[in-house]
Formats: structure tokens, C-alpha cells, sequence
């Protein structure tokens, strides 16, 4: 019996491998790129040099850098992704909160429509929602009517504007919340705190996984997105470092080295971060559920 | 007492307020905006009411049929891609102790890949001419494929790329979903002489139900907007083989600025992803009632 044990783990252990090799293949050709200069790139040798560079051109991600203004690419994207990620936590913890813990008229009903948001996809928002950030009053040259001018068009504000609700947040930490007893807020009240004052000194240091768990999807989808920024910015200094990817292909050729440098770089704080914090990342992953 | 309710109530409100004025403004109000103007011609100067004419236009629409029928395509074969392989990648997973930790971080590492990177690096394997995937077909002697510039190909290349970023995500949903199964019913089934197979179809997969069918609804939705892959590994092309639905109302709105016709698609979207939600909840949540532990 145990030996049978044994041998399935053993067959197990092996395809693992195999499909590990398989699913990193695309990763380690990313690294070895990067190091490679265009000569190499476009001799076709063996398929062992795709992964190993003759000559390592660490040069490239210099001269990747100075082609486009990456220091600007990054400032939006670090930006949006701090500032949207700070300013959601904050209105979620709030909301999730209240209507976890506090008793107002209609709590239930204003819940329930928030859950609503949940079952719109953001891909169904992307038009009407650049119509209103275009035609909001008094922004960005607008009139009373919204008239005029481009509003909030290709500014940072457009960029955070959809990721700032998120009804997922809320409801994350309205179930936290639920679970604390009564007793907790009972005490608080004795001892003089507010409501809010309970908030912020005893529910929020007690939820640090939830923030934690938050915290790494809010940023994730911020720094990986592509799509709204591909929309809602029209000059190159509002890019972010997603779309900003394509300035190294052209319609004839591409410069892979230098794509696959700043993809790397790209790539490396999130990639980082999972490696150091795996654990809190996959679970924050499988209790939380949703897509980054 | 009356007074301390009143008090309690504008607490709430005003901690609730910051999350309802963005729910309000970027979520719920603009599905109104976007049936508002799918009956308009607005073009970003201009708006005029057009009745129900770029409804009428959605059936005559070649490129948009196209477009439907190829989104299908692509999220049926990445959903049952990534699920069936996310549960066989699972089970495997699982047999191998304390090696988990190691090859979960292979698996799962594409899923923090952003979806445009990705398609960067996969843009590179997909390369005619001396792209990694040719070298290999001409180490087997194989002819040299063009991939992504080919018709029959591009639409499974594209499918490919999201099979590699998402497996790793089904394969952790599934492997908590099979760490949470007890282990004594697997015993009993020993006891009672069920077979490996019996174990896995009578045990392993209605315990999981409910694991499978939160990846079936919520795949479906977001393989259904599937937008960043085409956009960069094919921009619909060639011969509009690869073009979505969300590559279509992207195309129609911020490259042709026909933001009427581009918002009525989205209603269309919007209706199809919600029928097939709701037969996913129709049929797929009969598991729920499946609570052994």
C-alpha cells in the first residue's frame, strides 16, 4: 500500500517538473532577452540559445530607459497605484464598517444595491464613464454644463476615477467586521470612544489581514491594468507603464531585447512581492476570489 | 434615545457617503448613461436622438457577428482549458508533500505577469521568423508556422497566452477546494471498495462543485471581455479571425468615435453575459446544497 503511495507521488512529482519547466520557459526567455543584443536575437541558433545569451548586454536596459520618458511612465503608474490603493482602503474600511456595525435607516436596502455594482463588469463601464469624466462640469475647461472642454480627460484622476468604490472591498470587510462581537463596541463605548473613534482604534489595528489581502489586489490590478489607460490617456506624458510597452514595436520590427528589459522591470515588484509574501498573496487570492 | 438613533444614523450615512458618491458616479449611474446612449448618434461633438437605428445596425453588422462568434469560441475553450486542467494540475499538486510550496510558485507565477507583459513575451514566441516556437518545430523537422498571422491559428494562439497566465490561479482555488475535502470519506469509500476512479467521480468532484462553479461564473465573465491579448498580440486581425466583442466596442468608440453604436453593443454584451450568468445559476448551484463536512 505504501509503496503504491510512493509511486504516485513519484509520477506526480515528475509531471510537476515538467509542466514547472513549461510554465517558466516563457519567463527565462524574458531574462535571457533582455541580456541579448539584436544581432544575436536574429541569428536563429539552437534552442538552447534562446535561453542562455552568448554575451550579457546589461547595457540594454539603459538604452531601453532612454527611449520614451519611463521616468514619467513610472511616476503615473506608482501614483495612481499608491494613491488609488490609500484612498480605497480607506472608503471601504469606512462603509464596510458601517454597515457592518452600525444601525441607520435602509442599511440593508443601501447594502444591497452596492452588490449590484459587484455583478457589473468594468468592461461595461469603460464607455459612459469616459462620457462623464469628459463632460464633468467646471473641470479641466468645462462649463457649468460640462461643455467646452476635455474635463478629466488624460489626467490622474481619470485614471484612479473607476478603481476608487469597489463594492468588492466593501463587502470583504463588512464580513470581517461582522464577526467581531458585540462586547468589543460595548467597551469602547464605556470607555468613551465615538463610533468612529471605535473605528480607528480598535477595528482597523484588528484587520490587518483583511487591509493585507486588499492591499495586494487593489495594487495588483492598478499597476497590471491596461485597458483604461489605453482609453482615457491621449498624450505621452499621462502613458503608464503598461501601455508604454508598445514603443519598442513598430510595424516592421521590434526591438525585443529592449521590450523584454522593460518588461522585466516592469514586472519585477509584483513578481518580487509574490515571492517574498506567497503565502499571504495565494491566500489572500483563494479568500478573496476575483480576478486582479 | 430618540437623539442617540438620530445621531447613530448620520455616523453611518456620512462613513458610507465617500463609497456611494464613486459607486454612485462611476458604477451605477454610467449603465444608465450607456442605454441612454445607445440611442444617440454622440460622437464626442454631437449628439443626436437616433431611436433604435444602432440596435437595428447590431444585426446587420458582419464584423460584429464575427466578433460574437469568436468570443464564444475563445471562452469555451479557455474555460475548460483552465478549469479542467486547474483541477488535473491540483490533484497532482497535492501528491507531492512538501514539494507544493516550490512548484505552486512555478505554476502561479504568470497569474502576477500582467496581461500586457504577457502578451509581449508571448508576441515573441509567436515570432514567424525567429521566434522560439519555429525553433522548435524546426528541431522536429516540422514546417515553420506563421501563428498569430494565420487565420486558423490566432484565435487558439491568443486562447494559449490566458491558458498559461490563469492556469496557476485554478490550480490554487482548486487546491484549497481539495485540501478542504475530509479525508474520512475517501476511507469509507476505500472500505466500501470503491476504486480510484469511483473515488474521483462519486467524492473528489461533487465536493468540489462549488469551487468549479465560482470559476465557471466568474471566468466566463471576464474571458467573455477578453480585450488586452487581442489588442496587442493581433489588434483583431488577420482578417478579423481574433476580434472580440470588446475589441469591437473599442474600435467603434475610440477609433471611430461612433460612441452611439459602440454603447449599444456593450447593451448587447451586457445581456448575453447576464443570460448566461443566470443559466450558470440555474443549473451550476445545484451543489450548494452539499455540505458534508
Amino acid at each position: 500500500m505504501i509503496s503504491k503511495k510512493k509511486i504516485n507521488a513519484v509520477i506526480a512529482i515528475l509531471c510537476m517538473t515538467l509542466l514547472s519547466v513549461v510554465m517558466f520557459a516563457p519567463i527565462l526567455l524574458m531574462f535571457s532577452t533582455s541580456l541579448k543584443s539584436m544581432g544575436e536575437i536574429s541569428s536563429r541558433e539552437g534552442l538552447l540559445r534562446f535561453f542562455v545569451p552568448v554575451k550579457a548586454h546589461f547595457s540594454n536596459f539603459t538604452e531601453a530607459l532612454q527611449q520614451g520618458d519611463w521616468n514619467r511612465y513610472f511616476y503615473n503608474t506608482f501614483l495612481v497605484t499608491v494613491v488609488t490603493v490609500i484612498i480605497s482602503l480607506v472608503i471601504n474600511s469606512m462603509a464596510g464598517f458601517a454597515f457592518a456595525r452600525l444601525n441607520f435607516k435602509g442599511r440593508d436596502q443601501l447594502f444591497f444595491i452596492g452588490l449590484v455594482g459587484l455583478m457589473i463588469p468594468p468592461q461595461a463601464t469603460v464607455i459612459p464613464v469616459f462620457f462623464i469624466l469628459k463632460n464633468f462640469p467646471l473641470a479641466g475647461g468645462n462649463n457649468m454644463l460640462g461643455r467646452g472642454g476635455m474635463g478629466f480627460i488624460n489626467t490622474h484622476f481619470a485614471l484612479m476615477a473607476p478603481y476608487l468604490a469597489g463594492s468588492f472591498g466593501v463587502f470583504l470587510f463588512r464580513q470581517f467586521f461582522l464577526n467581531f462581537p458585540q462586547a468589543l463596541d460595548d467597551a469602547a463605548r464605556i470607555d468613551g470612544l465615538s463610533r468612529f473613534g471605535a473605528f480607528l482604534r480598535i477595528h482597523v489595528p484588528l484587520s490587518k489581514p483583511v487591509f493585507a489581502s486588499l492591499l495586494v489586489m487593489k495594487a495588483t490590478q492598478c499597476w497590471n491594468e491596461y485597458t483604461w489607460p489605453l482609453i482615457v490617456t491621449t498624450t505621452d506624458r499621462m502613458r503608464t507603464l503598461q501601455i508604454a510597452l508598445v514603443i519598442f514595436k513598430d510595424e516592421v520590427h521590434t526591438q525585443w531585447n529592449y521590450m523584454m528589459a522593460m518588461t522585466l522591470i516592469i514586472i519585477a515588484p509584483l513578481a518580487i512581492l509574490f515571492l517574498l509574501a506567497q503565502k499571504a498573496f495565494v491566500e489572500g487570492i483563494v479568500t478573496s476570489g476575483i480576478k486582479g | 434615545m430618540k437623539k442617540k438613533n438620530s445621531h447613530n444614523d448620520l455616523v453611518g450615512y456620512a462613513m458610507i457617503a465617500p463609497y456611494y458618491l464613486f459607486l454612485f458616479l462611476f458604477i451605477l449611474v454610467p449603465v444608465g448613461v450607456n442605454l441612454f446612449m445607445s440611442f444617440t448618434d454622440y460622437n464626442l461633438n454631437t449628439m443626436n436622438f437616433v431611436g433604435i437605428s444602432n440596435y437595428l445596425r447590431l444585426f446587420r453588422d458582419p464584423i460584429l457577428k464575427k466578433s460574437v462568434v469568436n468570443t464564444l469560441l475563445y471562452t469555451v475553450i479557455t474555460l475548460a482549458s483552465t478549469i479542467s486542467c486547474g483541477l488535473l494540475v491540483a490533484i497532482l499538486i497535492t501528491q507531492t508533500g512538501r514539494l507544493i510550496p516550490v512548484f505552486r510558485t512555478f505554476v502561479f507565477l504568470p497569474y502576477v505577469v500582467s496581461m500586457a507583459s504577457a502578451s509581449m513575451i508571448w508576441l515573441w514566441i509567436y515570432e514567424p521568423g525567429y521566434g522560439l516556437l519555429n525553433a522548435i518545430l524546426k528541431v522536429f523537422n516540422l514546417p515553420m508556422q506563421s501563428w498569430i498571422y494565420d487565420v486558423k491559428l490566432a484565435l487558439i494562439c491568443v486562447s494559449v497566452v490566458s491558458f498559461w497566465k490563469l492556469l496557476g490561479y485554478n490550480m490554487v482555488m482548486y487546491t484549497s477546494g481539495l485540501l478542504g475535502i475530509p479525508q474520512h470519506l475517501y476511507e469509507a469509500a476505500k472500505i466500501d471498495g470503491a476504486n480510484a476512479l469511483h473515488r474521483f467521480r462519486y467524492i473528489t468532484l461533487p465536493m468540489l462543485r462549488p469551487t468549479t462553479f465560482f470559476l465557471l461564473v466568474t471566468g466566463f465573465i471576464n474571458n467573455f471581455n477578453v480585450f488586452e491579448q487581442v489588442k496587442i498580440l493581433t489588434n483583431g486581425g488577420p482578417v478579423n479571425s481574433t476580434t472580440t466583442v470588446m475589441h469591437q466596442i473599442y474600435n467603434r468608440g475610440f477609433v471611430d468615435y461612433q460612441f452611439g453604436y459602440a454603447s449599444a453593443i456593450t447593451v448587447l454584451m451586457m445581456i448575453v453575459v447576464s443570460i448566461i450568468t443566470a443559466v450558470n445559476f440555474k443549473f451550476g448551484s445545484k451543489g450548494h446544497d452539499l455540505d458534508l463536512s
